[in-house]
């Protein structure tokens, strides 16, 4: 970034000062094979003045631009780079998705031996590359990352990657917000719907009320309306923060950022989430995307007209624009508040094409709530109290299922009557993880197709004895995960399927359709289970882990080389983005020996997964949701792999 | 039992030779554009190397009513293709190649790998279908002037005229490989 | 004056709560420490002046009034500050309480709460113990019940409950009730025994930031039993209608 090019930006009347762009060498960087690239690198933190939607604000920026600079690196050198932290505070960073040594790994006490680095000193990263792919990087101190401090990681492979293109961008979205961060931390912890302009009201309501066809369809959204009333929860809460303007390498809508590409080429997406609190649903209209990597990790390609990234999540996508023509990339915000987007365009300075108008906003219904009907104790839905000892495992043994510890809303669900549904045990349950359930009887379940039940871990569904399940509706057939278990309002939400409201027949990308091109570990039965309960107290603004924040909370030791399972039971109605720094998460998502290689997790609301851990990292690692607010306010834990003689003489 | 079966294996075997006499329409496709280029025509050899799964060059440019020669060598590990043809053939072709890796006539890693397959147990194989100059049981070989594949490690030649400058792409039609970005541009220069 | 200077010491208390968030402009969380220990426990605190207003008493007297309070802490542990008063016909000050209280979370939407009141008016002032219990119900209703204990062993009690009916996004009808229960009669403070008076309004405030919200309103209230019988015999009004207007303030 030089001034020439800042002074240009001016004459366009676009109105950026100082620091909003991207290198822009870095943005269209070139799939080169065998050059040399330096192996030290400096980067300086510093207090900023950013101009992104107009106001001046305060902002932090690595050498003086947002978001930092590109770092390219090969796998296999070895890599040096000083932060130098000119910021008035402690600040860290971290090398999202990087697998390197604990003390190497940014996170101010939680790495082995690192406590972050003070105001005007400097620290010097060192380690090997071990993986080729598209990462990021960004600080682990504070709310610095939604202040600026993010940046990019290309790793060029050693051995040539499994499909070809002509060219390939850096696609890094962001959001970006006016208020400074701590602020935003501190309106919603005394009202939690502060920027939430979409409640339900008597406006909307009448609107409702009159667009129904039937009184049946009225009395079923006055109803739905009290419902909600009385769980003291408001299903139009999707996104937290509001007042974001969603950016792309830096570049805010208007300013239209630009890939350029000849017609016929083929083009490679390196897409990036660095939003701190959003996930992005991304479309090209006119074009399909062919999923090569996730998450760094080369997958089976595959081809989806849609997908939605999650914070810290990354997808590199290929497309083939064979005509001439501009095509407008879309990365709608799920809570449909704005859009980032970029233009593939054959020249420069073209204006974004026409944004469609927003799709619906989504709306929570019974089914996000998972088996959790309404808050009891001080984080949501755990009707136990807190039972989270280090390396607390879920109960393996499934036996009989006893409804009477689940709370059902006044006009629910058809077909479960009352409390008690005897026999159906669903403290024992965690939502549903069907792996370890033994005993289930056949022939009692009629109308029961388990062919048609996504969602649940396929492994082994034996012995689920249904036979005494009085009450509940058998008979007929309903869409959604549990084809033949009709639950009315309590469909189970499928845990991998996203629900962007593409239109009918669009391909949207799931966990599922993600096959690791090259497996890292062979499939084995974990040595353990260990619940990770995602809980939180919405009014209050605070999030936890098993009920614990992370200033009250042990950390959950692993043996190194084992390989555990950290089933995810997600008892909010929100979706979080589960990082776990050092190692890779492999989620069950049915693939077997292909399941995908993660770093970054996204459970949705209400649902369970399995997410298989080789442990093979020792040291502390940080483990926490990836929504920076919800981390802030207490979602994180810290990991410890130590070896088995270690653990021993700890005791 | 016995009776019908033979009778079925001789009308397949029939069938088969016909269709290996006589080209299949679907092929003739790339006379749209061009021909079997004679090797005293040819000008120019272009050198193509293939991996897994992307092509080295990525675009090349030709004249209208040149003959070149394209020496395809598979630097890779799995079979490639290297064909020639508008985006739609490329579409086409591809459905086809998806067909022959179901049924097994394909490997991954082969051309060969139909060496003494039995034809007789293999009923419902529409051979007008198959379009690639009939079928050859012996090894799965493209006659057409405008694609060639190549097993890995080795090279094979192609000459090929050019007669009309359309928007053109070479690809490998292997599924999974067109969408991992094997597949590149022709330009036609004046 | 006398009235100008509680009503000054009575907000700047609560202001003071609010200064603790840190200049400028409105509310900051403490941010939880970017310096070791990383606690990532945070600090924060918030103001609400849910009632500022200055009423036309349609059958009575011309009233100001105010009710403000401010806390700040943590996630589970939190101080409070509470105030209410009201003004009279002249600008005299009718009744002015303060409260300091220590609040606990003991479940997702309600938190106990403890500590001391002290009303300055009426005289003769008195100093009170406190228990309350305070949150959100279900139907969304927000709830606050407390239990005094005065420094003469008598017991009272208060509920108040209020509910926001959003109309539009930012248009706000607020209805709400309070209620003020005493055990035994207090003479001196002319309270009686059973419920003394029950107060209940409408509020429609339009919400022009979350921070300011400008509303107007009306209210009955009406003393009952024997606290009526005491006002009557002062010649002052058992109770009546009033139109309010006022400013909603929340930081």
């Amino acid at each position: 970034m030089t001034n020439d090019k800042l002074s240009r930006r001016r004459a366009l009347g676009v109105g950026v000062a100082a620091l909003a762009f991207p290198a822009a060498s870095g943005a269209l960087a070139q799939p080169a094979v065998g050059r040399a690239m330096p192996r030290e690198f400096n980067l300086t933190l510093s207090h900023v003045t950013a101009n992104i939607t107009g106001r001046r604000r305060p902002a932090m920026a690595i050498n003086g631009q947002i978001p930092g600079p590109v770092l390219r690196f090969r796998e296999g050198e070895e890599v040096v780079i000083n932060v130098i932290n000119r910021l008035r505070e402690h600040t860290s960073i971290h090398w999202h998705g990087l697998i390197l040594p604990s003390g190497q790994d940014g996170v101010p006490g939680i790495s082995d031996g690192f406590q972050g680095i003070d105001a005007g000193g400097t620290h010097q990263y060192r380690f090997p590359l071990v993986q080729a792919g598209t990462y990021w990087y960004h600080s682990h101190s504070g709310v610095q990352e939604q202040s600026g401090i993010y940046g990019s990681i290309v790793i060029d492979p050693a051995t040539p990657e499994p499909f070809g293109y002509d060219r390939d961008y850096i696609v890094q979205l962001s959001d970006w917000t006016d208020e400074t961060p701590s602020h935003v931390i501190a309106n919603l912890k005394r009202d939690p719907g502060y920027y939430n302009y979409n409640k339900r009201t008597l406006a909307s309501l009448v609107g409702e009320l009159r667009r129904a066809p039937d009184g049946a369809a009225r009395s079923a959204i006055v109803s739905d309306r009290v419902m909600w009333g009385d769980m003291r929860m408001d299903p139009t809460d999707i996104e937290d923060v509001g007042g974001y303007t969603y950016l792309v390498n830096g570049h805010t809508p208007a300013q239209n950022f630009t890939a350029l590409f000849r017609p016929g080429e083929t083009v490679r997406l390196r897409f990036i989430n660095s939003g701190a609190m959003t996930h992005f649903d991304v479309r090209v209209p006119g074009l399909e995307m062919t999923v090569v990597q996730a998450h760094g990790n080369n997958v089976r390609p595959v081809t989806v007209d849609e997908f939605r990234i999650a914070p810290a999540e990354t997808f590199d996508v290929l497309v083939r624009p064979r005509d001439g023509r501009q095509y407008q990339v879309l990365a709608e915000s799920m809570g449909r508040q704005g859009f980032a987007q970029f233009s593939l365009a054959t020249r420069e300075g073209l204006p974004a094409l026409p944004l469609p108008p927003h799709r619906p906003r989504p709306v929570l219904t019974m089914g996000d709530m998972g088996m959790n009907y309404g808050p009891s104790g001080l984080d949501r839905g755990t009707p136990m109290p807190e039972v989270d000892a280090p390396g607390h495992v879920a109960p393996m043994d499934m036996g009989g299922m006893d409804h009477s510890a689940m709370q059902m809303p006044a006009g629910g669900s058809q077909g479960m009557q009352g409390q008690s549904v005897g026999g159906m045990n669903h403290g024992n349950m965690t939502g549903m993880g069907h792996s370890s359930m033994s005993g289930m009887n056949q022939p009692a379940m009629p109308g029961m197709d388990h062919s048609s039940m996504r969602g649940m871990a396929p492994s082994s569904m034996a012995g689920m004895n249904h036979g005494n399940m009085p009450g509940m509706n058998h008979g007929s057939t309903g869409a959604g995960a549990m084809g033949g278990m009709d639950h009315g309002a309590m469909a189970m939400p499928d845990p991998l399927v996203n629900d962007v409201g593409a239109p009918p027949g669009a391909r949207v990308l799931s966990y599922r359709n993600l096959r690791a091109a090259k497996p890292l570990y062979p499939v084995r039965e974990p040595t353990r289970i260990i619940e990770i309960r995602l809980t939180g107290n919405m009014e209050r603004y605070f999030w936890s882990i098993n009920g614990n924040s992370f200033s009250q909370a042990q950390p959950i030791q692993l043996h190194l080389g084992e390989r555990a399972r950290f089933r995810f039971v997600n008892e909010t109605m929100m979706s979080h983005p589960m990082h776990l720094h050092g190692m890779w998460m492999i989620p069950q998502v049915g693939n077997g020996a292909e399941n995908p290689l993660l770093h970054t997790v996204n459970i949705k609301p209400g649902s369970t997964l399995d997410v298989d851990i080789e442990a093979d990292a020792p040291g502390g690692w940080a483990f926490h949701c990836h929504m920076l607010y919800h981390m802030e306010t207490g979602m994180m834990r810290k990991v410890s792999v130590v070896s088995a003689r270690q653990a021993a003489s700890a005791r | 039992m016995r009776l019908v079966t033979s009778i079925a294996a001789v009308a397949l075997a029939v069938v088969a030779v016909a269709a290996q006499t006589r080209p299949a329409a679907a092929d003739s496709a790339y006379q749209a554009f061009g021909t079997r280029g004679r090797a005293q025509d040819v000008r120019r050899t272009i050198d193509i190397v293939m991996r897994d799964n992307s092509y080295q060059p990525q675009r090349i440019q030709v004249r209208a009513g040149e003959t070149v020669r394209f020496r395809v060598r598979n630097a890779g590990e799995l079979l490639h293709e290297f064909n020639i043809g508008t985006a739609a053939m490329h579409q086409q072709h591809q459905r086809e190649m998806q067909a022959m890796f179901d049924s097994g006539m394909m490997s991954a890693t082969s051309k060969d790998a139909m060496a003494g397959m039995d034809h007789s147990r293999m009923p419902g194989m529409n051979h007008g279908a198959m379009g690639h100059g009939g079928m050859n049981h012996g090894a799965m070989r493209h006659d057409d002037p405008n694609a060639v594949l190549v097993d890995p490690g080795k090279t094979e030649e192609m000459v090929f005229k050019f007669t009309k400058a359309i928007s053109l792409e070479f690809a490998c039609n292997i599924p999974g490989h067109y969408e991992s970005g094997m597949v590149g541009n022709v330009t036609f220069s004046r | 004056m006398k009235i100008k200077s509680i009503l000054t010491a009575a907000a700047s208390a609560v202001l003071a709560i609010g200064a603790l968030q840190a200049a400028p402009a409105h509310a900051q969380a403490m941010p939880h420490s970017t310096e070791p220990p990383f606690s990532h426990e945070v600090f924060t605190g918030a103001v609400l002046f849910e009632k500022l207003e200055y009423g036309w008493g349609l059958d009575g007297p011309n009233i100001g009034r105010w009710d403000g309070q401010a806390w700040y802490g943590g996630d589970v542990n939190r101080v409070w500050l509470k105030t209410e008063g009201e003004t009279a016909r002249n600008g005299r000050v009718e009744s002015a309480e303060i409260q300091l209280l220590y609040s606990r979370l003991i479940g997702y939407y309600w938190d106990l709460q403890a500590g001391v009141r002290y009303d300055i008016r009426p005289r003769p002032d008195r100093f009170y113990g406190v228990i309350g219990l305070q949150g959100l119900a279900p139907g969304m209703f927000e709830v606050d019940l407390q239990g005094f204990v005065s420094e003469r062993g008598d017991l009272s009690a208060r509920a108040e409950v209020s509910y926001d009916a959003y109309i539009t996004q930012r248009l706000v009808l607020q209805p709400n009730i309070e209620a003020n229960f005493a055990l035994q009669k207090v003479p001196e403070l002319h309270v009686g025994s059973g419920i003394n008076d029950i107060e209940a309004g409408l509020r429609l405030r339009y919400e022009f930031t979350r921070e300011v919200s400008p509303y107007i309103g009306v209210s009955y209230e009406r003393k009952l039993g024997d606290t009526a019988r005491y006002a009557r015999n002062d010649g002052e009004d058992v109770g009546g209608w009033t139109f309010m207007t006022g400013i909603r303030l929340f930081f």
